[in-house]
């Protein structure tokens, strides 16, 4: 089962980059805009998540040198607004991600 | 512990993805390897039982690799942001910038001089006169943090032999990085540190707030095997940075904190957040610790000893002495003890597990499927 293919009538546009607006976190929830969005430079590197339209997703995420590590997952919809990633062999636990309906607005629960 | 991204995509080619996972185990245990003695070493330094012979001050050969797309002409920077880089190294290193002085009072006798200094090149590896400063035009817009600037082949610029100098990369990074490091014990190839131009030096094209060089500072720190003050453990409180006077905290603090910052139970006074190895701004950092500094002498009497080799040579003096090292350990030579025969077996099993699990976990790739 793939996640780019979907059921739901008019579901939120997901595939593309996003990137952590980290200022805009909440404590429930990680907060990400599409690439291309103006962020201030950071010395923390943002956080980014890849979703494919063949259901991968690719996350590059701070690593201790500073570099971008990718680790590799799959995701499927829950729903027209809701999606679930998950890592295989234990890297990492599953993701609940929330897009808004006009695809400007992708959150992680924490 | 950084993996070189070891971690394959998923792929219905079992073979194939075999074959890349085999590989890049190999290279994973190899610098699983060289890290486990790093840390062996870290924590004789930190544990009194091993302690730092060099005396006097190290001075780094530093070659900066200035790589420019001409497309954009900002990024060939002037020697002068260059020479502003090598200045800031030589006060934060030293403790001799001037902003020390904004040490939080409890902190303040735990300041450190490195005794580490940096020195544009003067000899290339071929022995000819230089100024340390290479210049090499690329196509490229932009360079991530997968290495390609450091290889001519991808548009980079290949290194110096990272066993002699401190190979400095320049560039346009993505992503919105301002830099990145490698540890000590991985590839030589692949050595050094990388910085975005723009959070390089303290002039020209250095812009606020990451013109006060630091960044440079901060992955220096990386290369001299110094870890993130939190831990990198993602705000669990469970891991820290393997030094003992930096108090164990949260996660990375950005911006500019205000004193105290209070997170894993650390009051009264909180995130050493001033520490150049937190993520705020260049103006809100200004120290390393006396606990770093063994672990950077650890680095340097070990990993990158051959930084030291000039140093050796010269007539051994007794250490020039902050307080913080025993005595009984610069008399004589290391003697192993059974508590080092039991860590090096406890890593041997460590490094056991470790393997096990990628294996598992390739097996795991190659055969999932979402959900089931």
């Amino acid at each position: 089962m793939t996640g780019g293919s979907g059921t739901d009538d008019t579901p939120a546009p997901v595939t593309g980059t996003w990137v952590h607006a980290f200022e805009e976190d909440t404590p429930a929830e990680a907060v990400y805009r599409p690439e291309g969005r103006p962020l201030p430079p950071s010395r923390r590197p943002r956080r980014r998540l890849e979703f494919r339209p063949d259901g991968t997703v690719t996350e590059h995420r701070p690593a201790p040198d500073d570099r971008l590590a990718e680790r590799e997952g799959r995701w499927e919809r829950r729903g027209p607004e809701r999606v679930a990633v998950a890592f295989p062999g234990g890297r990492g636990a599953p993701l609940a991600v929330s897009v808004s309906g006009d695809g400007d607005r992708l959150s992680v629960e924490k | 512990m950084t993996e070189y991204n070891a971690f394959p995509a998923p792929s219905r080619d079992l073979c194939g993805t075999m074959h890349v996972h085999r590989r890049l185990l190999n290279e994973s245990m190899t610098y699983r390897a060289q890290r486990a003695r790093i840390e062996n070493r870290a924590l004789q330094y930190e544990t009194g039982r091993r302690a730092s012979v060099r005396s006097g001050v190290v001075t780094i050969p530093v070659v900066v690799h200035v790589v420019h797309n001409p497309g954009t002409p900002a990024q060939n920077i002037a020697d002068a942001q260059i020479h502003s880089q090598i200045d800031v190294l030589n006060w934060d290193f030293r403790a001799a910038n001037p902003d020390v002085s904004r040490v939080p009072d409890p902190w303040k006798p735990l300041v450190a001089d490195i005794e580490v200094e940096f020195a544009l090149a003067t000899a290339d590896p071929h022995g000819a006169p230089t100024d340390g400063i290479v210049r090499v035009e690329t196509g490229r817009t932009e360079f991530d943090s997968h290495d390609g600037v450091k290889a001519a082949a991808s548009g980079g610029a290949d290194p110096w032999p990272s066993d002699q100098y401190l190979n400095l990369w320049v560039c346009q990074l993505g992503e919105g990085l301002l830099g990145y490091a490698q540890f000590p014990g991985g590839p030589p190839h692949t050595d050094g540190v990388v910085v975005l131009h723009s959070a390089f030096g303290t002039t020209g094209t250095a812009a606020a707030p990451y013109d006060g060089g630091r960044t440079a500072t901060h992955e220096i720190g990386h290369w001299l095997d110094l870890f993130h003050i939190w831990g990198d453990d993602d705000g669990a409180c469970s891991n820290d940075d393997r030094v003992a006077d930096t108090p164990n905290q949260a996660g990375s603090n950005v911006g500019k904190p205000a004193f105290p910052h209070v997170t894993c139970d650390n009051g009264p006074n909180g995130d050493m957040f001033m520490n150049y190895m937190d993520y705020v701004d260049d103006d809100s950092m200004f120290m390393f610790t006396r606990g770093q500094r063994e672990r950077v002498d650890a680095c340097l009497e070990g990993t990158r000893a051959s930084f030291l080799v000039a140093h050796r040579a010269a007539p051994a003096a007794p250490a020039a002495a902050p307080g913080t090292r025993p005595v009984e350990a610069q008399a004589s030579g290391y003697v192993a003890q059974d508590s080092d025969v039991e860590r090096l077996l406890h890593d041997t099993e460590r490094l056991t597990r470790e393997a096990l699990t990628d294996i598992h976990d390739v097996l795991d790739l190659v055969g999932h499927r979402f959900g089931g």
